[in-house]
């Protein structure tokens, strides 16, 4: 570990010069910024991955099903698992997606579940990501560096190679494919993971395409080369949210989207990874449910835990939730990076009664879950590691199979009195290693 | 029954030319258990290329686009529909329960609903309350309104409501043209969907063409006894034979007959003239 501190400075510099940066609109500004690397890894025992591992593809598995219910036979709902309100008001849920099924019958291609560890070791699921998770490229990069930088570190520990996360993502995409290439759709170089985007292409083989190089006729999609040559596309791995793909069926005013491109998909001529809709499975008030969806469709326990949590919209549920907002953190199903998320007891009288009030007013808005007392990570700080809190994004990918990635993001918060690690609210993040025996 | 020979057309002008255009039009009559179209024909030019397609919602289109620069598109469709009332309409979906983008209740719409419930004669309830229960909860607690109750809201809205053009835009909301206290046949079908839904009736929005000459028209559909029931709050009638259902969806939006994207900076002027006749 000591060889991978010597190389810190030269890693983040390298890092800054390939460009590994995201970007975060403050004051409708752009700022780019580099995500802080800490060079001591998060390391994960093979016995304890194989658990995360057979519960994570246990949750994607889970959720795809429930997916395909809901844009199709809704049983889960007719059931009474889950009520209507958190479906077809959800802002993820999208009406233009109902009755088609895409290619393969895949809905979440490529889901990045977060978790955090507990003090006393349990791990459990803090949220999932179901329509652009974005992350992979850090650990990816990271890991090319320190290899180089420090092989030898990599000769004494058994770390699994993570290097072929580009490998499995072709095969997602070779999965799905309905006739043509692959491209990776960037809404260009001011997005906040535009860096990502490019290297992603770049190791999986796929053309990176922005809005403008796409189009649609008689139903098929291409790219447009810069001689004029065409090129059917046959997977879209597009990291444009939803609301923007297509002026002709979402948001009209958008600039971005490729018009037709939803007529193409809902005629099997293209695969979308992941598929458009996504939203309705991973907001934080269906979150709540997803235990449930496992015993739904699989009839299994669920082998991952959510972190405790409470549904304003159920009254015994919103009634304890108003008595004990001290020791709770409450988070607006609505919001997303880190927004939205308010800790009790942070809060003075007033504000504390005022968010009392909102959540009478506004139940199906909010969950509030116990804070979990997770586990901190050492970070290096000067000549020495201060603790920090930690959680990890696991990056699980369905084509014929699914599968983990034997790896993962590791974010840090760099406050040492915050939990919140989300690299938009200025946290770093640490390579992930799962040690192989 | 009654056939209906339809004729809609729609021109886009520009002052400038544009380019890259692309387009989706909408004003294929639906085919249902309440409508058949006999036949129809569709002129859309100038175009590159044109494809039909479908939507989540069973909306029927034509998709196309013109990339050279053009100074206009026009749309010309003609056919012959038959439309049968007591035809068996699309199943129910649950999404027509709630809020959506264009017809958001607020403290506003609920006084307006609890005004109504009152002169009905129904026991009143606390606004608060009512705000946080889910459909279900509702439907539970107080009776649904029934078809002669839904028409007296239809005749209240109407009364209080002025058809006045040009008061309002494409992207006013329910909200906002219900403190107007004026609008089109958009903004009567909003807030009348507002309505619906805030008392537990799930309520559409249907686009299309009406007997006579002049534009298109929107008006309402509400799930009453297992079917779709249409009500037309800008005219404060029933939807009869002489309507001809293009697009449904949960508001406006959904329901867009046409939209389209292109690049210039241009001012563009529409114009739609739609006629309805009957055939004896």
């Amino acid at each position: 570990m000591r060889d991978m501190v010597e190389h810190m400075e030269g890693i983040n510099r390298l890092m800054a010069r390939y460009g590994v940066k995201f970007g975060i609109y403050k004051n409708r500004e752009f700022h780019e910024q580099l995500f802080p690397f800490d060079p001591l890894p998060r390391v994960i025992s093979a016995a304890e991955f194989r658990y995360l591992e057979k519960g994570l593809i246990q949750r994607v598995d889970a959720l795809n099903c429930f997916l395909a219910d809901i844009y199709g036979e809704k049983k889960i709902v007719k059931d009474g698992v889950i009520p209507e309100d958190f479906i077809f008001s959800s802002k993820g849920y999208l009406p233009q997606c109902e009755g088609m099924m895409p290619p393969k019958k895949i809905y979440s291609h490529i889901s990045g579940i977060d978790l955090v560890q507990a003090k006393e070791g349990t791990w459990y699921i803090l949220e999932d990501n179901l329509r652009i998770p974005s992350g992979a490229s850090y650990p990816m990069i990271a890991r090319e560096l320190t290899r180089q930088a420090s092989p030898r570190t990599f000769m004494r520990n058994h770390v699994v190679d993570n290097r072929d996360y580009a490998g499995m993502l072709k095969e997602v995409m070779d999965h799905v494919n309905t006739g043509g290439i692959h491209v990776v759709l960037t809404p260009g170089r001011y997005n906040a993971a535009f860096f990502e985007h490019s290297y992603l292409a770049e190791r999986s083989g796929a053309i990176l395409a922005m809005p403008q190089d796409l189009y649609v006729e008689n139903n098929r999609l291409y790219y447009r080369q810069y001689q004029g040559r065409q090129l059917q596309v046959g997977t879209v791995y597009r990291r444009l949210s939803d609301e923007y793909l297509d002026p002709l069926c979402f948001e009209p005013e958008s600039l971005i989207g490729v018009p037709g491109i939803m007529d193409v998909y809902r005629s099997g001529n293209v695969a979308l990874v992941n598929a458009p809709g996504n939203g309705v499975a991973d907001d934080k008030g269906i979150y709540y449910f997803v235990p449930h969806m496992v015993k739904y469709y699989l009839d299994q326990e669920a082998i991952l835990k959510n972190a405790p949590t409470y549904l304003a919209f159920y009254e015994s549920d919103r009634k304890w939730i108003l008595e004990h907002l001290e020791m709770l953190v409450v988070k607006d199903v609505s919001e997303a990076g880190g927004y939205g998320v308010i800790f009790g007891k942070d809060l003075t009288k007033e504000k504390r009664e005022e968010l009392r009030q909102i959540i009478i007013r506004e139940p199906r808005r909010f969950i509030a879950q116990e804070v979990v007392d997770f586990i901190d990570l050492d970070i290096v700080e000067g000549d020495g590691g201060v603790p920090r809190k930690a959680d990890l994004r696991a990056f699980v990918l369905s084509s014929g199979t699914t599968k983990v990635w034997p790896s993962g993001l590791t974010r840090f918060s760099r406050n040492p009195d915050s939990f919140v690690v989300n690299s938009s609210q200025g946290g770093g993040f640490k390579d992930t290693w799962v040690l192989s025996q | 029954m009654k056939r209906l020979h339809f004729c809609y057309e729609m021109s886009l002008k520009w002052d400038q030319r544009v380019k890259d255009h692309h387009f989706l039009i909408r004003c294929r009559p639906m085919e249902n258990g309440r409508q058949h179209r006999e036949d129809m024909t569709i002129k859309i030019e100038p175009a590159d290329f044109i494809s039909e397609g479908i939507d989540g919602f069973g909306n029927e289109g034509y998709m196309g686009s013109m990339r050279a620069p053009h100074d206009y598109l026009s749309v010309k469709a003609e056919g012959m529909v038959q439309v049968n009332v007591s035809g068996r309409t699309e199943p129910f979906h649950p999404m027509y329960r709630f809020p959506s983008a264009f017809t958001m209740p607020d403290e506003s719409m609920d006084k307006f609903l609890r005004e109504t419930w009152l002169e009905l004669g129904w026991p009143a309830r606390n606004a608060a309350d009512f705000a946080i229960k889910s459909c279900h909860m509702r439907e539970k607690e107080y009776p649904p309104m029934a078809q002669n109750d839904l028409e007296y809201m239809m005749n209240r809205l109407y009364r209080r409501f002025v058809y006045a053009p040009g008061a309002t835009t494409v992207a006013t909301t329910a909200v906002e043209a219900l403190a107007l206290g004026k609008g089109v046949c958009q903004d009567y079908a909003h807030v009348f969907i507002s309505l619906c839904r805030l008392a537990g009736v799930p309520a559409r929005y249907a686009a299309g063409m009406m007997l006579g000459e002049g534009a298109s028209h929107a008006w309402v559909e509400v799930w009453m006894k297992d079917t779709w029931l249409g009500m037309d709050p800008t005219n404060n009638r029933l939807v009869d034979e002489t309507y001809i259902k293009l697009t449904h969806g949960r508001d406006f939006g959904d329901g867009t007959i046409n939209r389209g994207r292109f690049l210039g900076f241009a001012n563009q002027s529409q114009e739609i003239r739609v006629k309805v006749e009957e055939m004896v």
